[in-house]
């Protein structure tokens, strides 16, 4: 049994206009020791994936159906105290952002401390001296001195070190990174995924790391995930997907892996592939790419009627009409809007 | 954060001295000596000598420097209508009485208002919320006088359980304490509410909630600090509020405080009065500013920093 | 983005947004409205802001209609008919000189609403003014300024709205608009100064001081128009105050006299009799508290119209 099992999960946000199906019907697998990457533009559903994992949605979102299963628990069934209990201890994550994750009015030790105190029974004394430890263990230099600092004295590279840290305070078996270097700058993001590797393997946990950047789960993930328009499009082993990517979508992600750092690629919009993502509150029954896809012509039967996600070749799953494999002839010119 | 604190007392005076300054411009244009206010005509030798009796005769500056200094000494000056009477023995005889109705209403607004703040945006949309933003809007808009004269009209003149006017009794402050105080009360209600509601939404209080810290450790840990820190800073403009809001008060209640002086003073044209008034109330208003800003320096480790 | 909303010709480049639960929102890259027919359709939508601006005009009809439609002298005395609970004849009563309030009502409104409306207007012409200055010119001008106003910040208006009707030694509509308007204009001076800041650090003022356009073209070209909105919403946030600043001088007596009436003096007349008839002050207050009710949900409810990032909060 994986450590982390989702099956079918539905997650829908309540607006004026309807239902917006950010997650609809998507199933992982995270097995023990490894790292799932879960890849996709800006709005796929993937933030919302892991915070419907964690149970932190907003007020306004809820799981409709499907379920999370965490070491054979579902976690879509517990209560708000028994989930509290499993947050930070057997789950943590980390966020975009680390810039505004941090309590700018606390100090960083109390942030550092207080989750510990809260699952692990330790004394204020143990607690810091473990915090301080775990800075060390973060490569956040002179820690003992910085314990008393507030976050706005830490650099952003620093205060994502601090968050890593603070995750790793109660050894959780999953740890869920969220954009973990998107906000940072282009000098400290390698710093920052080589820590997350080396303590994935120190402390034996399991990892998804959700990104819109093939770049980073290159190195690090042993499984990816492609999401599409709150759906799972491709999803295979790192190597397979490197080596044969199979849905058109991949490839651009893909194709697109050196980008030009400017406002579109840090906000996690796709530029290499003309047009739009599709809007999740009127999905039409058909291939929620095709209206992008470079091989879908108009009278193909994925746009009348959703591709199912097929097992291509053992382990490696795909959704489209157009897999690489299964394609001759050049790209359909006109198709893109 | 010591040089914060002196620059930002030294800061007051100058701006002491320009609202002194201003409200003495003000008062020298008003047309009318004080001394013409009745039909008969005051001789014109008799009008000398009280000119210069309270130095009415003297170039501007002259009145204005000798005024600072006087306020500086805590002297206000005689009174320019009641007869041996200084504006000092007026203020120690009113004030009291309206700083203890503002003090009370402002300690009864922050006991409700806030917790009301807090509640209302801990079940945002739901019936209590409603219920409470109902009652926070509601005395937001109903003129203190309506709420004054229907507390006064239910619970003195028909239910007789507190008396209709006068400061004396405890029961007799009942009243006029919570009519004063439903402006700054739901005022705070709304900040509190929509400070709370914004903190909810930051990043740091959903990497609290996935520490896996118990709800109320959150609320009370990252979220209230972060929440009332903005509310210390309304409390500065409140003050201007309650002094609106007590002459009004004081006047209905017949409550002998320095608000309901003021009104009888400007109807009297006991301008030396009038301004002496003004002057304390502007330089209270300004001190409290000033505290709240060094508060606010203090409670927020990011001024605190920037200020050192 | 380097363009000027305001551009007509270049709005709608401008939209596209991000919902608050990052999704994307593709509907809106298809129907490019402007900016202004954007905030009027969430305007729109917000239930509150509706039915808000719907009582504000009907009590603006109300103060302007029913004097002309009332068969009743406002002045008249008749003591045969005073004190009238409501009735049909009389909506709501008469007063102790059997002058019909429903009418008197709408007549004091009319002062009370006109003080408010030309208040607000003073005020937004000089904290325009003061805040544009300010913040167009920059430098130690903009610092002295500010300065200044952090002085008077939250000085308590009363006592010299009081001071400023001595000084004309008579209460009268424009009088009362000046005394009101003395000790309230900080907080939009303040606002629109940080406005103006902000416009100008855009890229597209930027991009036309860059290209050399004068000085007063940039300002009311590019930084006065795009202030609209917030001005907008000022308009119906400062209202209230005055309205209520003219009901307590009034109420105090040192207001609107007799034989003009506004609703605070109509407040005054009806606190002198509170014990024996106490409708007489609750009429006038609510329609003080009407007006004030419905200007500040209106103006919350642009605020939210003209703040796109706000929009799926609903």
């Amino acid at each position: 049994m994986a450590l982390l099992e989702v099956d079918d999960l539905r997650t829908y946000f309540t607006s004026r206009r309807g239902d917006v199906k950010a997650v609809d019907g998507i199933s992982l697998a995270v097995e023990r020791g490894k790292t799932l990457g879960i890849v996709g533009e800006s709005g796929c559903g993937k933030s919302v994936t892991a915070l419907s994992i964690m149970g932190l949605l907003a007020p306004n979102a809820r799981v409709v159906s499907g379920s999370v299963r965490f070491e054979g628990r579902d976690l879509t069934e517990l209560s708000d105290r028994e989930l509290e209990d499993i947050r930070g201890r057997q789950i943590a994550m980390i966020f975009q952002d680390p810039m505004t994750s941090l309590n700018p009015t606390l100090t960083i030790g109390l942030q550092l401390t207080e989750t510990m105190r809260r699952h692990l029974d330790m004394s204020r004394d143990e607690a810091r001296k473990r915090a301080i430890e775990l800075l060390e263990e973060v490569h956040i230099p002179n820690a003992r001195a910085r314990l008393d600092d507030y976050p706005h004295r830490y650099s952003g590279g620093m205060r994502q070190r601090v968050m890593i840290a603070m995750a790793l305070s109660c050894s959780p078996k999953l740890l869920i990174a969220d954009e973990p270097t998107t906000a940072l700058d282009v000098t400290v993001q390698a710093g920052i995924l080589d820590l997350l590797e080396e303590l994935r393997d120190e402390h034996e946990m399991s990892m998804i790391i959700i990104t819109h950047d093939m770049g980073v789960v290159a190195e690090s993930a042993d499984d990816i995930a492609v999401m599409y328009a709150g759906q799972i499009v491709e999803q295979t082993n790192a190597e397979e997907l490197f080596d044969h990517p199979e849905h058109p979508y991949t490839e651009a992600l893909l194709g697109a892996l050196p980008q030009v750092e400017d406002e579109n690629v840090r906000q996690g919009r796709l530029t290499a592939i003309p047009g739009r993502p599709p809007d999740l509150v009127d999905l039409p029954d058909a291939c929620r790419f095709a209206p992008r896809c470079p091989y879908a012509s108009r009278n193909d039967s994925c746009t009348a009627k959703m591709p199912e996600l097929r097992e291509l070749r053992p382990g490696h799953l795909v959704r489209t009409a157009h897999p690489a494999s299964e394609r001759q002839g050049a790209p359909v010119p006109a198709a893109a809007p | 954060m010591l040089k914060f604190v002196v620059r930002r007392v030294l800061w007051t005076i100058p701006i002491i001295l320009l609202v002194i300054f201003m409200t003495f411009w003000m008062m020298r244009e008003i047309k009318g000596s004080p001394f013409r206010k009745s039909e008969r005509a005051v001789p014109a030798a008799v009008l000398a000598n009280l000119n210069r009796k309270f130095g009415l005769d003297k170039p501007w500056y002259v009145q204005y420097g000798k005024y600072v200094k006087d306020v500086a000494t805590l002297d206000l000056g005689p009174s320019l209508v009641l007869r041996n009477q200084d504006v000092n023995d007026i203020v120690k005889e009113h004030f009291p009485v309206s700083a203890q109705l503002g003090g009370l209403a402002m300690l009864l607004a922050i006991l409700v208002g806030i917790p009301i703040g807090i509640i209302s945006a801990l079940r945002a949309n739901k019936l209590t919320d409603y219920i409470a933003m109902l009652f926070a809007n509601l005395g937001f808009a109903i003129p203190s006088f309506l709420v004054a004269t229907l507390l006064i009209y239910e619970f003195a003149a028909q239910l007789r359980w507190f008396p209709t006017n006068g400061w004396d009794t405890a029961s007799s402050k009942v009243l006029p304490v919570i009519a004063l105080s439903l402006g700054p009360m739901t005022y705070f209600a709304r900040i509190v509410r929509g400070q709370m509601l914004e903190t909810l939404q930051q990043d740091y209080v959903r990497t609290a909630k996935a520490k896996g810290l118990r709800w109320k450790r959150v609320v009370v840990v990252h979220v209230l600090r972060n929440s009332l820190i903005p509310a210390v800073t309304a409390a500065g403009p409140l003050l201007g509020f309650l002094v609106t809001g007590s002459f009004i008060i004081e006047n209905i209640f017949a409550i002998p405080g320095i608000g309901r002086y003021y009104v009888i003073s400007v109807s009297g044209r006991d301008y030396s009065t009038v301004m002496g008034i003004t002057v304390l109330l502007a330089i209270l208003v300004i001190v409290a500013n000033m505290i709240v800003d060094i508060l606010y320096g203090f409670l927020d480790p990011r001024t605190r920093d920037a200020r050192t | 983005m380097v363009l000027n909303p305001q551009n007509e010709e270049l709005r709608e480049l401008t939209v596209g947004r991000e919902r608050e639960d990052g999704s994307f929102e593709a509907g809106a890259a298809i129907n490019q409205t402007s900016l202004w027919r954007d905030a009027a359709r969430r305007f729109a939508h917000n239930r509150a802001a509706l039915v808000a601006m719907f009582a504000f005009l009907l009590m603006l009809a109300y103060v302007v209609i029913v004097p002309f439609v009332v068969p009743y002298d406002p002045n008249a005395v008749n003591f045969d008919i005073a004190y009238v609970n409501p009735t049909w004849t009389h909506p709501f009563g008469t007063d102790e000189f059997g002058r019909d309030l429903f009418l008197r009502t709408a007549l004091g409104g009319r002062i009370s609403i006109g003080i408010g409306f030309a208040g607000t207007v003073a005020i937004m012409v000089v904290g325009i003014l003061y805040g544009a200055i300010s913040g167009f010119v920059g430098g130690w001008l903009d610092n002295a300024m500010m300065r200044f106003l952090d002085a008077l910040y939250g000085l308590p208006y009363l006592p010299f709205a009081i001071i400023t009707l001595a000084i004309f030694g008579t209460v009268n509509f424009w009088t009362m608009v000046i005394a009101l308007t003395i000790a309230s204009w900080f907080t939009t001076a303040r606002v629109m100064r940080g406005q103006i800041i902000t416009l100008k650090e855009n890229d597209y003022v930027r991009a036309a001081r860059a290209v050399g356009a004068r000085w007063h073209r940039v300002l009311f070209r590019h930084l006065l128009p795009n202030t609209l909105g917030v001005v907008l919403v000022f308009v119906f946030l400062e209202l209230p105050g005055v309205v209520l600043g003219e009901a307590f001088l009034s109420f105090l007596g040192l207001g609107i006299n007799p034989p003009q009436s506004s609703w605070g003096s109509l407040a005054q007349d009806g606190y002198t009799q509170y014990l024996s008839h106490p409708y007489i002050i609750v009429i006038p207050s609510v329609a003080i508290a009407w007006l004030i009710l419905s200007a500040f949900f209106i103006a919350d409810g642009l605020r939210d119209a003209l703040d796109p990032r706000t929009e799926s909060a609903a």
